[in-house]
């Protein structure tokens, strides 16, 4: 199965590109772009990304370990210090507060490399390190009939060059 | 010497607790061997208490020496023994180093050449003293101090079965002017004793009584029981103090009247006259004394004295009005060339007020020869003419505690053969031809009469470390040697044997048993003035030199006359004045220090017509403007602690030798005069700085040391209660409203496990502690204790669990800029405010150490102690920081390794840790005999009693101004005492600390003689 | 234009030819290229000062810490100075990449990567200091709940606890923000090296292409990271203030430690931020991405900061008088008249009189004077520190036992090998990671190219914006 890349250097025209190719029906598109790119987030996924999930089951973790680890620790040794209680619980709000961070902060980057389904360690064909200087690709997987299409379609929304990868 | 280091010993006798806490964490672990043949009165693990005697100053305090496996490691009181009574001084508890101290002799030695000594057997030794004897014969000289009654009678038979020259006691402080005294004014032979319990009005004309007097131990008690406020009006008397400067003994005063140097006679008899004029003294002794006291009237020795009239009229209406005044001769600092007339004349006024058969006896003249400076002097002059051919010298140290200018050192020279049967190396055995190491009085039996009535024992608690043998068996064995012809005249058998033979008319094992025999003191025959009382003459003190300063040559209350020098507790403990340790220096006044530009720790060079002596200057409020005072007990150039080795300079002179200047002076009885010269100070320029312990003496009014008025007692004011003593109108710096808010009572007794039947708790009385800072020595050896030395003194970095800090009144708001700061000029004559207070861990309800510690090295326990877990510090040291009171320490380096040179790890306290490098460490409320009461309390399945347990502190202290308790028990002593409305006090109470410890507010008594 | 239209398949079968890089590529990643001679005896320079602070350490832990110049009641001293100093540096990068971030502000972008780096490193630094000063420092575990035999563990109650949480946490946190960011630059790296590089930067850029979804993630990740970094900032020198702040040593014991410390470090931060990057744009040409106007809007921060920590060092001594407790009172009288009086004006001068040059535009721009400036307030903000840990404890509540603290040689060799080993790590950085992140600048240009004349580095919109 074919794979044409359609090099752009304007991401707007990327976008309405692959709009395009989409109403035709090409649904398997990939978008490349050096940098991020509003016009592009939502050309691929409409739904907001399910990091901020990860986010707040790590923040919840986080502040839940912090009482109960601090609170059970001191039960087992019920020292008096400085006349306080044994279990004293503003003290232990600091420690669950980092620990909401920590935890938090760790699982928004886990949530980072699932989503973002990384790491990969084979390069597609179709990328290019151009995609990681100023270009920006768009890449449509088609039958053999339809390369000509899409070739144009490509070409039509200004790509500067289509090129035809193996798929 | 053979290198023990403590794990070894606890190897050997199997402790293993102490071995485990002592190894740490990081130590390698070791193998515990138990005893094969168990000794059965050992326990291990358990200690086991002799009776004996002190042997520190001829004071003669019973001991209880604390032995575990056969090692003493602890001297405490005992309690039957009438002089101490169960406390000890500084000096008794620093005396068990000398046993296991790195400068011991380790057996006989004989001279090879400048200052270097070879070992030989004792046979050999003895050999060639009885060699020596027989040349020598009639050439053989003794000199030593007092060895007690039965040795002083055995060498002196044993000299005369020699046929030796005779024997010389030397006494620095022999107080020989008073018993010359007592025999002319009384004419009886004998020496006086005073005793304070039931005086109202106490003068004292330089005696310091409470630190190098004839008792410091019984007279402190004495002292303290006459002032008991606890007991009603009958017992608030009063102290007035006579003399050129604030000693720690003044600072106990109510008030100080700096008279001249000298001026002490004359000063007596004036009091006297206005006291007879105030209708004091019987018709007798008003009609002996008319004449005499005719030319002392106030107005007249006002100028010559340096006191107003006024004040002497005041005095002698108070002596007058008082039930029973007494009047303390002075001691050695104020001991002149007209000694004996200062001495009569006080004794006089003693007679005028009514006090002598009462609180001044004359107790009859003991056996043995008595000290002489006289007889030394004339040994001097017998050595320097080649008559002494043979040189012993028991104990003491005469090298250095005569005058240089005697030239007692160049006179040895001149001696063919010298003797010295010293335990310890020192000045005097340096320079001996041989060696014949005495036992240390841990080691040996002995006696000693400490007062009419109490003959003490002295017996040995541990098998001799070294190859030391008895003097008096040397003696003998030398006698015996000599010959039969010599040999008949000599009993037969040892020491011992001859000891219990003169104890024949007691229970010998009774007497041993119980460290004595003590007998109500005998009925003292009534003293009268004798005819020629009357005839005193009192005059100005002679003083060589034309310098505009008398040379005051002060005691110090640690180092004695020096002997206290080469123990490191002595030295390491800051003096009771100055708060300095390790060093020496010279007191002037501010006055004096302006006018010669100097700063305190500047070096001025002191000259007298003697000789010149280079120290450091402490200027202070507490000294007249004509006077400079030296302490004496430095400038040892022998001893690992006395001469500066432990600095690193070996043979060098640890801070100056205040004998140097000194001349030779006697008084007109023979006894030896310290007061004799006056000097000139020179700056030098050069700067040395001062260790001083306590940086500032201004507690700047905060709630540290405080004192009531008497007035407030007598209303029983509650609102002084709170806030001991705030509402004092001369109150340094009017914050004292803003406490009167903050301070909020509490209940001390809550702060524990509400199932726990303890929570021990402690209360000090100001008004009763005296500063002489028994309790810090006690507490060093109790709880091993790191001894730091000079240069990490100077470096703050001492160790001391436990401080007597001592404050000048309220303190101001002024200095602390620059540090350390001299004593305030608030130390001014007149009423006296100088507070000591013991400053140690308060083991407080909310401490703020705890919280802060992230390891919980540190936490409160159930019985309501502060506890510290060494195992478990890290070392962040933020509980020392976040301290209020500043009683934490920290271990800077490896002391556990270093710090018990020789066989000093011996006597540590196998049931304290040894700390380890780089953990805190403070007061543990004594914690491991609290265990100890606790473990046996439980066996009998009953609670500690009160007073079962005490701490180290409380034990020692002569004055019993600490006691330790269970705050939970109603009837505890500790309850008891906190219960004082007018008084109780917290240190630092509005932090909210809730300490363990209640502080009694100083009584107040204002000037003598303005009752109210 | 009308593309050529295509002929047939196989007509199109041809590699893609290398496209041209892009400048920003080329400028930043020039940077990494092969080191100067300056560089390496730069580099050999710093690493001798961390060996030779290593072994002081090694020499300290082995006397003991008698070698230090604590005595009582003087328990802390330089290494807590420096550990608070280098954590207040520490919290530039966070405020800039997360504060900023969440304000918009989008010149944040030439200078967040260093600034971020910097975090890492500082925290790097700082984090071994409570380590060195502890008395038995073989015994470190002990300050983690590890879980143990005999079931010890720590007490939470501790100020020190909170810091090591807070420390650790902070760590961590701005280590992952760090990460996150290089991810395309790494990706960008890769694609433009060869060798050891190559590899390494293919694992560290786990296979970054730059898809859409992948940077719809990493935007979301950025934002939250945001979110969570910019409490914790706040907190971190919060919890270290409340070492002081919590204890009842007078001249500690103050409620406005806490935003007053946080303040301190942000001004301590941008100072260290421009005392580093003005040489580092100056040495590697980075002019045109780094302008005159990232420095002067630095500036103004530091110009407020400074304003706030003059503020609170006022009401320090107001408090002190008004409370009229003898004991405050005397603490802040001797700490500006008493023997550290020479730390106390410096730390004044210059924290609350020196920054006041930046009211003048021709100053705020004036490079040599920002970095005069920069340098004397990370002075003077070592020894604000000094003043308030020794001066506090030299005279607290009971005058028997004041002190006197002099730092002594151990301590100062320790206090420049931290100096060293933080330089250490960003020499490093500099050559194995882009010193301005890439993409981000980038992104700005692309979006220059598509709207003209578009203020977008004075206020831009983020894609959130958008949707």
């Amino acid at each position: 199965m074919p794979t044409l890349v359609g090099v752009f250097e304007q991401p707007a025209k990327v976008a309405e590109a692959a709009k395009r190719l989409r109403d035709r029906g090409y649904a398997e598109l990939q978008v490349y772009s050096p940098v991020p790119s509003h016009e592009l987030d939502h050309v691929i996924d409409e739904k907001p990304s399910r990091v901020r999930v990860w986010t707040l089951v790590g923040g919840l973790l986080g502040v839940t370990a912090g009482y109960a680890l601090t609170i059970w620790m001191s039960t087992n040794w019920k020292l008096v210090v400085g006349g306080k209680p044994w279990a004293s619980i503003p003290p232990y709000t600091i420690i669950a507060f980092e620990l909401t961070i920590l935890l938090g902060g760790l699982a928004t980057l886990l949530g980072l490399l699932v989503v973002g389904k990384l790491p990969r360690f084979r390069p597609d064909p179709a990328y290019h390190p151009r995609f990681s200087a100023e270009d920006f690709g768009l890449v449509v997987s088609c039958e053999e009939r339809d390369v000509a299409e899409v070739d144009g379609l490509l070409r039509a929304h200004q790509a500067k060059e289509v090129n035809l990868v193996e798929g | 010497m053979a290198e023990i280091d403590r794990r070894e010993f606890l190897k050997l006798v199997g402790a293993s607790a102490g071995a485990a806490a002592a190894a740490g964490c990081s130590e390698p672990v070791e193998k515990l061997i138990p005893y094969v043949v168990q000794p059965e009165e050992i326990t291990p693990g358990l200690p086991v208490y002799y009776a004996s005697t002190c042997r520190e100053c001829p004071a003669g305090c019973g001991l209880l020496v604390k032995t575990r496996e056969g090692r003493p490691i602890k001297l405490e009181g005992n309690p039957e023994h009438p002089v101490n009574r169960g406390a000890l001084c500084a000096r008794g508890q620093a005396a068990i180093g000398r046993t296991y101290h790195p400068d011991r002799h380790p057996g006989p030695l004989r001279r090879t050449g400048e200052g270097s000594f070879e070992a030989i057997g004792w046979d050999e030794a003895i050999a060639l003293l009885a060699e020596q004897v027989k040349q020598a014969g009639s050439g053989t000289w003794f000199l030593s101090g007092d060895p007690g009654p039965t040795a002083s009678r055995w060498i002196d038979r044993w000299l005369a079965a020699v046929g030796a020259g005779g024997r010389v006691v030397h006494e620095p402080f022999a107080p020989e002017a008073l018993r010359q005294a007592a025999s002319e004014v009384f004419g009886a032979a004998g020496e006086p004793r005073f005793d304070l319990t039931d005086a109202d009005l106490v003068i004292d004309f330089g005696s310091d009584f409470l630190e190098t007097g004839p008792s410091p131990v019984a007279h402190a008690r004495q002292f303290a029981a006459s002032r008991d406020v606890a007991e009603g009006e009958g017992r608030k008397a009063r102290f007035v103090y006579v003399g050129p400067r604030l000693s720690m003994t003044a600072s106990n005063a109510d008030e100080w009247v700096a008279g001249k140097p000298g001026a002490a006679g004359a000063l007596a008899l004036a009091v006297a006259r206005a006291a007879v004029d105030a209708g004091a003294g019987s018709a007798a002794v008003r009609e002996a004394l008319a004449g005499l006291l005719g030319n002392f009237a106030p107005e007249r020795v006002a100028a010559q004295t340096g006191v107003e009239a006024e004040t002497i009229q005041r005095l002698g209406r108070a002596v007058a009005r008082a039930r029973h005044a007494v009047a303390l001769p002075p001691g050695p600092a104020l001991t002149g060339r007209r000694a004996r007339a200062t001495a009569a004349a006080v004794l006089l006024l003693n007679a005028v007020s009514g006090s002598v058969g009462r609180g001044v006896r004359v107790s009859p003249a003991g056996a043995g020869r008595r000290a002489s400076y006289r007889e030394t002097l004339a040994l001097i002059d017998a050595m320097k003419s080649g008559r002494v051919k043979l040189l012993l010298i028991g104990d003491g140290n005469p090298v250095y505690s005569l005058p240089t200018a005697t030239g007692f050192a160049g006179a040895l020279e001149k001696v063919p053969f010298v003797v010295s049967f010293a335990s310890l190396a020192d000045e005097t055995s340096a320079r001996a031809d041989l060696i014949l190491p005495d036992h240390t009085p841990l080691e040996s039996w002995g006696d000693v009469v400490s007062a009419p009535g109490a003959r003490s024992m002295v017996q040995p608690t541990l098998r001799p470390l070294h190859d030391t043998r008895a003097l008096v068996d040397t003696l003998l064995d030398t006698g015996r040697a000599l010959g039969p012809a010599v040999a008949a005249r000599l009993p037969s058998g040892s020491f011992r044997t001859l000891l219990e033979q003169a104890w024949s008319d007691a229970d010998w094992r009774e007497a041993v048993a119980r460290g004595g025999r003590f007998e109500p003191a005998p009925a003292t025959e009534t003293v009268s003035l004798a005819p020629g009382a009357g005839r005193i003459e009192v005059a100005e003190p002679l003083l060589e030199g034309e310098g505009d300063w008398t040379l005051l040559a002060v005691p110090s209350p640690w180092l004695y006359d020096g002997r206290g020098a080469n123990l490191p507790w002595l030295q390491e403990t800051p003096d009771p004045v100055t708060k300095i340790a390790w060093q020496s220096w010279a007191e002037v006044s501010h006055a004096t220090a302006e006018r010669l530009g100097l700063e305190l720790g500047d070096v001025v060079a002191v000259e007298t017509p003697t000789g010149t002596l280079e120290v450091s200057v402490y200027p202070r409020g507490g000294i007249r403007d004509d006077v400079v005072a030296i302490p004496i007990g430095q400038g040892h150039t022998v001893g690992y602690w006395a001469s500066a080795a432990e600095s690193g300079r070996p043979g060098e002179p640890r801070g100056a030798n205040v004998l140097d200047v000194l001349p030779a002076a006697t008084d007109e009885s023979g006894g030896r005069a310290w007061l004799a010269a006056r000097a000139t100070l020179r700056k030098t320029g050069a700067h040395r700085r001062l260790a001083l312990v306590q940086t500032s003496q201004n507690q700047r009014g905060r709630l540290l040391g405080e004192a009531v008025p008497l007035a407030a007692l007598a209303a029983g004011d509650g609102h002084a209660a709170e806030h001991g003593g705030e509402h004092d109108e001369s109150h340094g710096n009017g914050h004292g409203d803003a406490h009167h808010e903050l301070l909020k009572p509490f209940d001390a007794s809550k702060d524990a496990d509400p199932d726990s039947s303890y929570r021990w708790g402690m209360a000090i009385d100001l008004d009763r502690c005296t500063g002489c800072s028994a309790c810090v020595v006690a507490c060093h050896v109790e709880n091993n204790i790191p001894l730091v030395g000079e240069r990490r003194s100077l470096e703050g970095r001492q160790m001391s669990w436990l401080r007597i800090e001592r404050w000048i009144g309220e303190g101001s708001l002024k200095g602390g800029r620059t540090l350390p700061v001299a004593a305030d000029p608030d130390e001014a004559p007149g009423v006296v405010d100088v507070r000591h207070a013991p400053q140690l861990c308060q083991h407080c309800g909310a401490a703020p150490c705890e919280s802060v510690c992230p390891v919980l090295a540190t936490y409160h326990n159930p019985e309501g102690m502060n506890a510290m877990i060494y195992n478990r510090c890290v070392g962040t040291r933020y509980c020392s920081n976040n301290c209020p009171y500043k009683v934490r320490r920290f271990n800077y380096y490896d002391y556990s390794r270093e710090n018990w040179p020789g066989l000093l790890g011996l006597m540590l306290n196998p049931d304290v840790t040894v700390r380890v490098q780089g953990v805190m460490e403070k007061c543990t409320f004594c914690t491991q005999r609290v265990s100890a009461a606790r473990h046996a309390a439980t066996l009998e399945g009953r609670t500690i009693r009160d007073g079962e347990v005490t701490t180290a502190c409380a034990q020692a202290c002569p004055t019993q101004a600490i006691a330790f308790g269970n705050l939970r028990d109603e009837k505890s002593r500790v309850v008891e005492k906190s219960h004082a409305p007018a008084r109780s006090y917290h240190a630092l109470h509005e932090l909210n600390t809730r300490p363990a410890i209640t502080y009694l507010a100083q009584v107040k008594r204002g000037r003598v003689g303005e009752e109210g | 234009m009308t593309p050529p239209p295509a002929t047939s398949v196989a007509a199109m079968m041809r590699p893609l030819p290398a496209a041209e890089d892009s400048r920003s590529n080329r400028d930043i990643l020039a940077v990494m290229g092969r080191p100067t001679l300056g560089y390496v005896a730069l580099l050999l320079l710093v690493v001798s000062a961390v060996a030779w602070a290593l072994g002081t350490f090694v020499y300290q832990t082995y006397v003991g810490l008698g070698v230090a110049g604590y005595s009582h009641p003087i328990f802390w001293g330089v290494y807590i100075v420096t550990f608070v100093f280098w954590v207040g540096i520490a919290h530039a990068g966070t405020l800039i990449s997360a504060i900023l971030y969440l304000f918009r502000a989008k010149w944040r972008n030439a200078i967040n990567r260093s600034a971020e780096a910097m975090t890492v490193f500082a925290v790097a630094t700082a984090g071994l200091f409570p380590l060195i000063h502890l008395g038995r420092v073989f015994k470190f575990y002990w300050l983690l709940p590890y879980p143990n035999q005999r079931a010890l563990w720590v007490n939470f109650k501790s100020p020190l606890l909170w810091d090591v949480f807070a420390v650790s946490t902070y760590a961590t946190i701005s280590t992952v923000f760090l990460y996150v960011g290089l991810i395309p630059d790494i990706a960008i790296a890769r694609d433009r090296s060869t060798g050891w590089r190559k590899a390494l930067y293919s694992v560290l850029a786990l296979g970054w292409q730059g898809t859409s979804p992948q940077w719809k993630a990493h935007n979301r990740t950025v934002l939250h990271l945001s979110g969570l970094a910019t409490p914790l900032v706040l907190s971190v020198h919060s919890v270290v203030s409340w070492d002081f702040a919590a204890s009842i040593v007078p001249g500690w014991h103050a409620t406005i430690f806490a935003p007053y410390f946080v303040a301190g470090a942000i001004f301590s931060g941008f100072a260290m931020v421009l005392t580093v990057m003005i040489p580092v744009r100056r040495i590697y040409g980075l002019e045109r991405y780094i302008t005159d106007y990232h420095f002067e809007n630095m500036t103004r921060f530091i110009l407020l900061t400074s304003l706030i920590v003059g503020y609170a060092y006022g009401v320090e001594y107001f408090i002190a008088w008004y409370s009229g407790v003898e004991a405050e009172r005397t603490s802040f009288w001797l700490r500006a008249f008493g023997p550290y009086w020479l730390s106390a004006w410096i730390m004044i001068t210059c924290n609350a009189f020196v920054p006041q040059v930046f009211w003048f535009k021709r100053l705020r721009t004036h490079i040599p004077t920002i970095f005069v400036v920069s340098v004397l307030i990370n002075v003077g903000m070592w020894f604000e520190r000094y003043v308030i840990i020794v001066t506090s404890l030299s005279r607290e509540y009971n005058p028997a036992v004041w002190g006197q603290y002099t730092p002594s040689w151990v301590e100062l060799s320790i206090l420049a090998g931290s100096f060293a080993w933080f330089s250490m790590f960003f020499l490093i950085f500099l050559k194995i990671f882009p010193v301005i992140a890439i993409n981000e600048v980038k992104e700005l240009e692309i979006h220059e190219k598509e709207h003209p004349g578009g203020e977008y580095w004075e206020h831009g919109h983020t894609y959130e914006e958008v949707h």
